[in-house]
């Protein structure tokens, strides 16, 4: 796929997305070609996801990534126990599971209140992402290190004492004393 | 030449009692019975299979609890190299182990562990610990002498000192973001800011469900144990690791007794010294002094 | 010193002068009955002297850095070992010392052993001064010193051990200096006040031996805070407290027979006939209650590693080191003074407390810095808490000499009062 200009994708993917949810099992070139992952940019650049390659890498086995939700059969073993038989659902995208408060009170209190709720242990919206990439590209050799995906803001430099923010040269030892 | 009479005798073991008696403790010395936490208490599951070694939470703690500019920056992985431990300018550092055997190391966060019957609490004599009923184990530096106790006590070697300040050195630890979050129901910031979710907030009782859950699930992965869970009493912090606990820089050999369970044998030594003492050595005086009561006697019947 | 007792200046025991003719005034009491020049003479002639002055200009000047720099400066700043040589040397060792007062008080005042009338002052101003001079070391040691009273009176943490410590050390003080107001009413012409805390040292008496039992046991019981770091064949958690309480009995006694040769050798014109003649039988008296102190803390030693199966620590390294000391310190003193009291010899009795108050400070420093964190790296202590150490207790020295030139501690106090018109 040739490198289109990020304007036009953005709203060829807001398109999309909101078409998506209609198809049952997904094919092949039905996802968005590139993803703009914007929702939790604060200390990092927001990241921007070339859907298309991926879906080549896992051969359109969306469940990689998608769990059951696309109805592409499930990988996990654990899962399978219940999803097995399970198709398709109304959400598809990570955020629409995976919660950006997850240690919130609100959602905390949710959580024990239903004890019925299986999924207790569903991580929130930024590991989702992490562990989701970060575990395959391990599997794969690709890139992991944090500015490899996105760059650090200048929030992100204060924050890390770094760039800019760096301490000078010391002698002092990091989480120094003994 | 001493007659002991009983006015005397009255005058000294009362003396010797009630200056006692003053300082006397009422501890109630159950061998048997522990605290385990308060119910509703708060906890942190630590996941070692999935930190990476990012140190974002070493950042954000520092910028949560307005700790001094670090030595490195947190983006400086090289600091991993050595084996650091908690200090005054650093409330949490991330350690990275070599496992034998397994190609990739594994990281582990230190920080306090908010144990549930706390050493350093245990020790201090101006009260300057409290163990809050959501689960951190708070310290009041107004009242604190600096005599150092607390950093004897714990057994994981967390309490810092700042012994750079002359004026108001005081012990330098985590506090689980008490006074800014915790106290108002939202996670401490190290989870906030870790990025692969190493750890994981909620109700301590229900981490540990959690905990036997992810063992269960993989349990090719995960060391059938979570550490903290009865260890010294149980922690608020506890640990899953994919290595032996050991390797991964965790002191295994610390029991689950609290640690006042050690000092309680003393505790209930001294209700008793304070109590048996008095009549115990005035009875010794009489004993001893019987022969010179004889002779004052045989001497007045003369 | 000897020159002027030569030559008829002889030291102060009483109110009045031979011939009745001056009555000594606190002044003349202060300066041994010499004029300020004589004073200073025989001051300056003192070697000891010089070298005193060497270690409080430089030592001195030490200490005031730690106050004006705080602990960072003196110490190495450790978190691993947040306790140095303040409290290891200046705590730990010297309050064991310090056991004489509670012990001599005892056996006089409870036990009715008058016959050790002659060395009881001596054990008393022994006790008093080793513990205000800890609490000096404390002060010394402490990072905020000025909340000394915090764990009395602001913040009260009663479950703690060192509230224990805290509130017993502090009482116990008074009552040692109760117990020697005595001494002081003596030589001031006070007798109503003798009077009044003699009617009472019974109850100081008792009072003095269940606060020691119990601050000495809880030194011990600090210990049991950290189970994993102390060596197993240092710790033991139903027994720690006994140990430092059984030891600190012999210690004290040991300390006194110390103490009492150091006067018998280099005071000897302050001491009266009454301590001198009778020094040699206290001595191996003395040593008789050392020694059943001492083979009670063998067998109760041997039966903490029992307690807790520490058998195997004993073949390696550690278990070396722990046999040395418990070898050199304590069963060869034990043995030493056996042979001394059996064979009536005192000078033998007086090298084997030496070789005790030895044990007992390696002890000491065993359990609290050396095998401390055995399973980590070792810490050497900073030079400037050496210095500091060693400025302290030269300062204890230096007190102690003062007092026991002046008081009627070694020397029996005329009371020629009553014969005046």
């Amino acid at each position: 796929m040739e490198h289109i200009p990020k304007y036009l994708l953005s709203t060829f993917i807001a398109m999309l997305l909101c078409f998506s949810s209609y198809s049952t099992i997904a094919l092949a070139g039905d996802g968005p070609d590139e993803v703009e992952i914007d929702s939790l940019a604060q200390l990092y650049e927001p990241v921007y996801f070339d859907h298309a390659m991926h879906e080549e890498v896992t051969e359109s086995n969306c469940a990689f990534c998608h769990h059951h939700t696309l109805g592409t059969k499930i990988v996990d073993e654990n899962c399978m126990r219940c999803h097995a038989e399970s198709g398709a659902t109304d959400e598809i995208a990570c955020q629409e599971c995976h919660s950006s408060n997850r240690f919130d009170a609100e959602y905390l209190n949710k959580l024990y209140a239903d004890n019925t709720l299986y999924h207790r242990d569903k991580v929130g919206l930024k590991a989702a992402y992490h562990i989701r990439c970060m575990n395959c590209h391990e599997e794969m050799g690709a890139a992991n290190g944090c500015q490899d995906c996105h760059s650090r803001t200048d929030t992100g430099d204060k924050f890390f004492h770094a760039g800019t923010y760096a301490p000078p040269e010391s002698d002092k030892p990091a989480g120094g004393g003994h | 030449m001493k007659s002991m009479n009983r006015r005397k005798f009255l005058k000294g073991s009362l003396l010797g009692g009630a200056a006692a008696s003053v300082i006397s403790k009422s501890k109630n010395a159950e061998a048997s019975a522990s605290f385990g936490g308060y119910p509703e208490a708060m906890g942190v599951l630590v996941d070692l299979t999935r930190c990476v070694g990012c140190r974002s939470c070493e950042a954000a703690c520092n910028k949560e609890q307005g700790l001094p500019t670090p030595g490195q920056s947190f983006d400086d992985l090289s600091v991993l190299d050595h084996e650091r431990r908690t200090s005054e300018g650093a409330y949490t550092v991330v350690n990275r182990y070599e496992i034998p055997g397994q190609d990739h190391p594994l990281f582990r966060k230190i920080q306090c562990n908010h144990c549930n019957e706390p050493a350093c609490l245990t020790s201090c004599f101006v009260n300057a610990y409290t163990k809050t009923p959501e689960g951190a184990v708070i310290y009041d530096p107004t009242v604190c002498v600096g005599c150092r106790t607390c950093m004897v006590a714990c057994p994981f070697y967390v309490p810092a000192y700042s012994y750079s300040s002359v004026l108001n050195p005081v012990i330098k630890k985590c506090i689980f973001c008490y006074d800014t979050r915790l106290k108002f129901g939202r996670p401490p910031a190290c989870v906030e800011a870790c990025p692969r979710e190493v750890l994981t907030f909620g109700k301590r009782k229900d981490l540990i469900k959690i905990g036997n859950q992810r063992i269960k699930n993989k349990p090719d992965l995960y060391e059938d144990h979570i550490y903290g869970e009865n260890e010294v009493g149980g922690t608020s912090w506890m640990y899953l690791s994919s290595a032996p606990f050991e390797e991964v820089g965790f002191d295994t050999h610390l029991g689950n007794q609290p640690i006042l369970s050690y000092v309680k044998e003393f505790l209930t030594v001294v209700p008793m010294v304070l109590t048996i003492w008095p009549a115990l050595f005035a009875g010794f005086h009489l004993l001893a002094t019987r022969k010179d009561k004889q002779k004052t006697e045989k001497k007045s019947e003369i | 010193m000897k020159t002027l007792i030569a030559n008829g200046k002889i030291p102060l025991a009483t109110h009045y002068n031979k011939d009745r003719s001056i009555k000594w005034s606190v002044k003349d009491k202060l300066l041994l009955g010499l004029s300020l020049s004589e004073y200073l003479a025989q001051a300056f002639r003192n070697p000891l002297n010089w070298i005193f002055a060497v270690i409080f200009t430089f030592g001195g000047y030490v200490t005031i850095t730690r106050f004006l720099f705080g602990l960072g400066y003196v110490t190495h700043s450790s978190y691993d070992y947040p306790w140095g040589l303040f409290l290891g040397f200046g705590l730990f060792v010297m309050v064991p010392l310090s056991a004489s007062g509670f012990m001599l008080g005892t056996t006089v005042e409870v036990f009715g052993r008058d016959d050790f009338k002659p060395i009881e002052r001596l054990a008393l101003l022994n006790g008093l001064l080793g513990y205000l001079f800890a609490v000096v070391f404390l002060q010394v040691d402490l990072g905020q010193p000025w909340r000394l009273i915090y764990p009395m009176f602001v913040s009260l943490g009663p479950a703690a051990v060192l509230f224990l410590v805290a509130w017993h050390v502090a009482t116990y003080l008074s009552v040692q200096v109760a117990e020697l107001v005595p001494a002081f009413a003596e030589m001031m012409g006070m007798p109503k006040l003798k009077a009044f805390i003699k009617s009472m040292i019974l109850g100081l008496t008792i009072a003095g031996i269940i606060l020691s039992t119990l601050h000495q046991g809880a030194l011990g019981a600090l210990f049991t805070y950290a189970p994993g770091k102390v060596h197993p064949l240092w710790y033991s958690a139903p027994f720690q407290w006994f140990h430092f309480f059984c030891s600190s009995i012999f210690a004290g006694l040991s300390m006194l027979i110390v103490v009492s040769t150091i006067c018998k050798k280099t005071m000897a014109w302050r001491c009266d006939k009454n301590f001198l003649t009778n020094l040699d039988r206290l001595t191996l008296g003395l040593a008789k209650g050392a020694t059943l102190a001492m083979v009670t803390y063998l067998v109760i030693k041997l039966i903490a590693i029992a307690h807790d199966g520490d058998w195997g620590y004993l073949a390696s390294g550690w278990g070396q080191w722990y046999m040395l000391e418990i070898g050199a310190g304590v069963i060869l003193p034990l043995i030493l003074f056996t042979v001394s009291i059996r064979n009536n010899l005192p000078g033998l009795a007086r090298f084997a407390a030496l070789i005790a108050v030895l044990g007992i400070a390696l002890n000491r420093l065993n359990t609290a810095l050396i095998t401390f964190n055995w399973k980590l790296y070792q810490e050497i202590p900073h030079w400037r808490e050496v210095v500091i150490s060693i400025t302290v207790y030269s300062l204890f020295i230096v007190v102690y000499r003062f007092i026991l030139y002046r008081l009627p501690i070694l020397y029996t106090w005329k009371n020629d009062e009553e014969t005046a018109s």
